[in-house]
């Protein structure tokens, strides 16, 4: 542990002294934190990193006793020399969002759609006045109108309702709620998770700013390294409800010493950087690649002529989800897809797949055009398959895992040795022993486990390519390096084509062969990876790469 | 569930096995349910066993041996008609009538329903309107007076109140099948499914009707409580069968011989008990089916 000099003779904002946590279930008794210890200063900012399940949130939550009944809490919690464990009910109600304010993770769930976001931030600032000395309304809204424009918000949109902001501005509302009564600590919840790299990088700035200007403690909690590097001074990270090592950020990003920081340091890799180009963090060593002969002119495996895809909106407005998009996708090679959300590229891909029809424009695969319906797309669809982003619902969860990888072979009627069909699969997917697995339900896998099951329902049908739709996006750091590595040999090993739907340029990095940016519709760039992520030359290509957390940190460390 | 198997057809049933040892464990975890369940037990096998441990020629008007509408006494435990017939007997064979109704209307109800609400859902555009519309009209038209209708129309009989009663009960649980079917035709595996080469059928058979069915079933308990009433009062309104003896007719003649004005309690009182026993045991058993099976609607405290 590192103090921070000179903050041992004042009482830090927050201690948390030998913190344990423990919730009962119905399985017995689960320690989620164990024996924590960190400190705070006024002004100070902190990063608790860790993967799902290692506690992190549990921490954040207990500094204002927002645990569920069933968590039993020992160890002090010193707020201000305060232990919130023993503060009355009322103090208590005192201190949340007077004293410490928290930034939830989902800003679309957290604000209460029915209700103006100007009465919403306000709330606070009524309900902490002292009895009897209510603000006048004037002042109430006054108040708001200069948080409103802290976060950078015009103040005419207090009187908007949550859905008329964007997922942005929606961040900032609540930014702008958790600074109301100028508290001197704020929790953030992975308060970007859900944001776009552009919009994250805002928000983070905001952040930032904010906590420098008004020197309040800020600990922010993430499974993203980067993000946490680029907004905080020092990074705890957290495996298995305890803290593994707590450094300054620049000399934990640089040089990690637990085993685990480096797993997590190694998922988010720095585009740029060599030694993870091609090399995915994963425990097994990947093959090399094969020596396979390049046939000069012949057709890409999939192709996509001017396509493009017309939706009307509720008003019978035009929009274009896909605006003309020439790709291609050549054997053997795997494509990264990247974009903003809202940019379509999933509506591209579900065109390719056959599951969107396109109002103009010619899907080729091995040269011929795809069929939009009928037995043909049905023999189509052999060829080419999807891998969803989120395994959990992309497996109904009645089924087994042998009756979920079955499934395509039976539509298929290859119902002759499906034994064999279903264990090759999970053994090319890395599930080994096939048979263990037979009989599973998808909720007794692991988020990772689970993607595996996709993919190995997707090589049942031995398909020429697989069209990934943010693969990794909702998977641990430690697994998402493992499904990658899949993919990668994949193709190295079975000359398995893939395309990737991505916002996250790392990925692109780490595993793909060429890369393909898209803008509202429309690719803006095409190019091998080294050429797009090194040399962009589109402004959009740019702005992506330069709103990447782990650029500006390195950007910075450079600097100094 | 993690020993191994390799034969895919002893995987499916030990999933299938495991789901409803599960269900039932938490059904048996709900007293209303499982007292509901047991009334129905004992009121299903007396029915079913009628004509072995009774003796049918008692229902005979002519073959009667009691005095019209005596009290109950150690001959007649519960009374006799105006025909002189026993009450207990009728009482016992008019819960035949009431569960073959309730059954087979509930059968058609919801046969009816769920082949609309999945249509409703899964196709979409004109015919989805076109079907909702017809839910529509049928969910606004007065069922009682539709069946009254029927019955007036087609041959008296029990088949007739059968129709008339699932005819008019089934939009219900049409626009509670479409809103389900929406929902899993919402969720990722529907798409993984249709990229995989799935056609309607096998969406529809392998992913929709699975998901769906539990929601049925829980609902079919509770229309055919509905439907006994339905028949009872179609019975009451004397438009069943003259020759059946059920709890409404009994109900009805009972009102029309003057039985109610001349105090005979023992007549009205037992078919009136029975069909209020029945109902509230099917209700109970629906509503802790539908605990079990669709988790949003148990309390947070549970």
């Amino acid at each position: 542990m590192t103090e921070t000099t000179g903050a041992a003779a004042k009482t830090p904002l927050l201690r948390l002294k030998d913190l344990d946590v423990t919730y009962s279930t119905g399985g017995g008794d689960v320690a989620a934190v164990r024996k924590v210890n960190l400190s705070l200063a006024a002004g100070d900012t902190l990063g608790v990193a860790g993967e799902s399940g290692s506690g992190k949130s549990t921490v954040a939550m207990s500094v204002l006793r927002l645990l569920p009944r069933s968590a039993k809490v020992s160890g002090e919690i010193l707020l201000d020399g305060e232990d919130v464990t023993t503060m009355k009910w009322g103090r208590l109600r005192a201190v949340r969002w007077g004293e410490a304010s928290v930034v939830f993770q989902g800003a679309m769930h957290a604000l209460n759609p029915v209700r103006k976001i100007g009465e919403q931030i306000a709330e606070p600032i009524r309900v902490h006045a002292e009895a009897g000395k209510v603000p006048p309304d004037a002042e109430v809204r006054a108040r708001v109108a200069e948080l409103l424009e802290q976060v950078d918000l015009p103040k005419s949109r207090a009187g908007a309702y949550p859905h008329e902001l964007s997922g942005g501005q929606k961040q900032r509302v609540m930014i702008a709620m958790a600074l109301a009564c100028r508290p001197r600590l704020i929790i953030a919840d992975e308060p970007t998770t859900a944001l776009d790299v552009i919009v994250q990088a805002q928000v983070l700035d905001l952040l930032s700013a904010l906590v420098a200007e008004h020197s309040i403690g800020l600990i922010m909690i993430s499974h993203d390294l980067s993000v946490l590097a680029s907004t905080c001074a020092r990074i705890a990270v957290m495996y298995d409800g305890e803290v593994v090592e707590e450094r300054p950020s620049a000399e934990l990003m640089s040089a990690p010493r637990h085993p685990h920081s480096q797993a997590l340091a190694a998922a988010f890799p720095t585009v740029g950087d060599p030694v993870s180009r091609y090399a995915p963090a994963t425990a097994t060593p990947l093959p090399p690649e094969p020596e396979r002969a390049v046939e000069p002119g012949r057709a890409p495996l999939l192709s996509a002529e001017d396509l493009r895809v017309t939706f009307r909106d509720r008003n019978g407005a035009k929009i274009n989800a896909v605006a003309g998009v020439d790709l291609d996708v050549r054997h053997d090679e795997i494509v990264a897809l990247v974009g903003q959300s809202g940019s379509g590229k999933t509506t591209l891909a579900r065109t390719l797949l056959g599951l969107q029809k396109p109002t103009s424009g010619i899907v080729r695969y091995d040269g011929n055009p795809v069929p939009m319906s009928g037995a043909g797309l049905k023999a189509y669809r052999r060829h080419v398959q999807l891998v969803l982003q989120d395994p959990s619902s992309a497996l109904n969860p009645r089924h087994t895992v042998y009756e979920a990888v079955a499934e395509g072979p039976r539509i298929h009627g290859l119902e002759e040795n499906e034994l064999a069909i279903v264990t090759k699969a999970l053994e090319s997917a890395e599930l080994r022993p096939a048979e263990k697995y037979f009989s599973r339900l998808p909720h007794e896998l692991s988020g990772g486990q689970r993607q595996r099951v996709v993919i190995a329902g997707a090589l049942a049908l031995e398909p020429g390519m697989l069209v990934a739709d943010e693969p990794v996006a909702s998977l641990d750091a430690s697994v998402r390096g493992e499904i990658l590595a899949l993919l990668l040999r994949l193709r190295r090993e079975l000359g398995l084509a893939a395309l990737v739907i991505t916002h996250d340029l790392g990925l692109a990095w780490n595993i793909a062969d060429r890369v393909a940016v898209m803008y509202r519709g429309e690719l803006v760039e095409v190019g091998t990876v080294e050429e797009v992520l090194l040399d962009p030359q589109h402004e959009y290509t740019k702005s992506l790469l330069a709103a990447l957390p782990g650029g500006t940190s390195v950007r910075t460390a450079v600097d100094r | 569930m993690s020993t191994p198997v390799s034969s895919p057809r002893a995987i499916v049933w030990q999933r299938r096995r495991a789901a409803v040892a599960k269900i039932w464990r938490e059904f048996a975890s709900n007293k209303g349910g499982l007292i509901g369940l047991g009334f129905l037990a004992v009121i299903v096998v007396l029915a079913v066993l009628a004509p072995v441990i009774t003796d049918e020629s008692g229902l005979d008007v002519t073959k009667a041996t009691g005095g019209p509408l005596r009290p109950p006494s150690g001959e007649f435990p519960l009374g006799t008609d105006v025909d002189g017939r026993s009450v207990l007997l009728m009482t016992f064979w008019g819960a035949r009538v009431s569960l073959l109704v309730g059954f087979s209307a509930t059968v058609l109800s919801v046969l009816i329903g769920t082949v609309i609400g999945v249509a409703a859902a899964h196709f979409g555009g004109w015919l989805s309107a076109l079907l909702l519309r017809f839910t529509d009209f049928f969910l606004v038209l007065p069922s009682l007076v539709l069946a009254i209708a029927l019955s007036a129309v087609l041959p008296q009989g029990i088949s007739t109140i059968i129709l008339a009663v699932g005819i008019t009960s089934w939009p219900t649980t049409a626009r509670l099948v479409r809103a389900q079917t929406l929902t899993i035709e919402s969720l990722p595996y529907i798409e993984r499914s249709k990229a995989l080469g799935g056609g309607h059928l096998h969406i529809v058979g392998k992913h929709v009707l699975p998901g769906v069915m539990p929601l049925v079933l829980a609902n079919t308990t509770l229309v055919v409580g509905n439907s006994i009433i339905a028949e009872s009062t179609l019975s009451f309104l004397g438009v069943g069968d003259p020759t059946e003896v059920s709890w409404g007719s009994m109900l009805s003649t009972a009102l029309t011989t003057g039985a109610v004005t001349r105090g005979a309690w023992w007549y009205l009182l037992p078919p009136g008990l029975a069909i209020v026993v029945i109902v509230l045991s099917f209700t109970l058993v629906g509503r802790a089916l539908e605990t079990v099976l669709n988790p949003r609607l148990r309390g947070e405290h549970s």
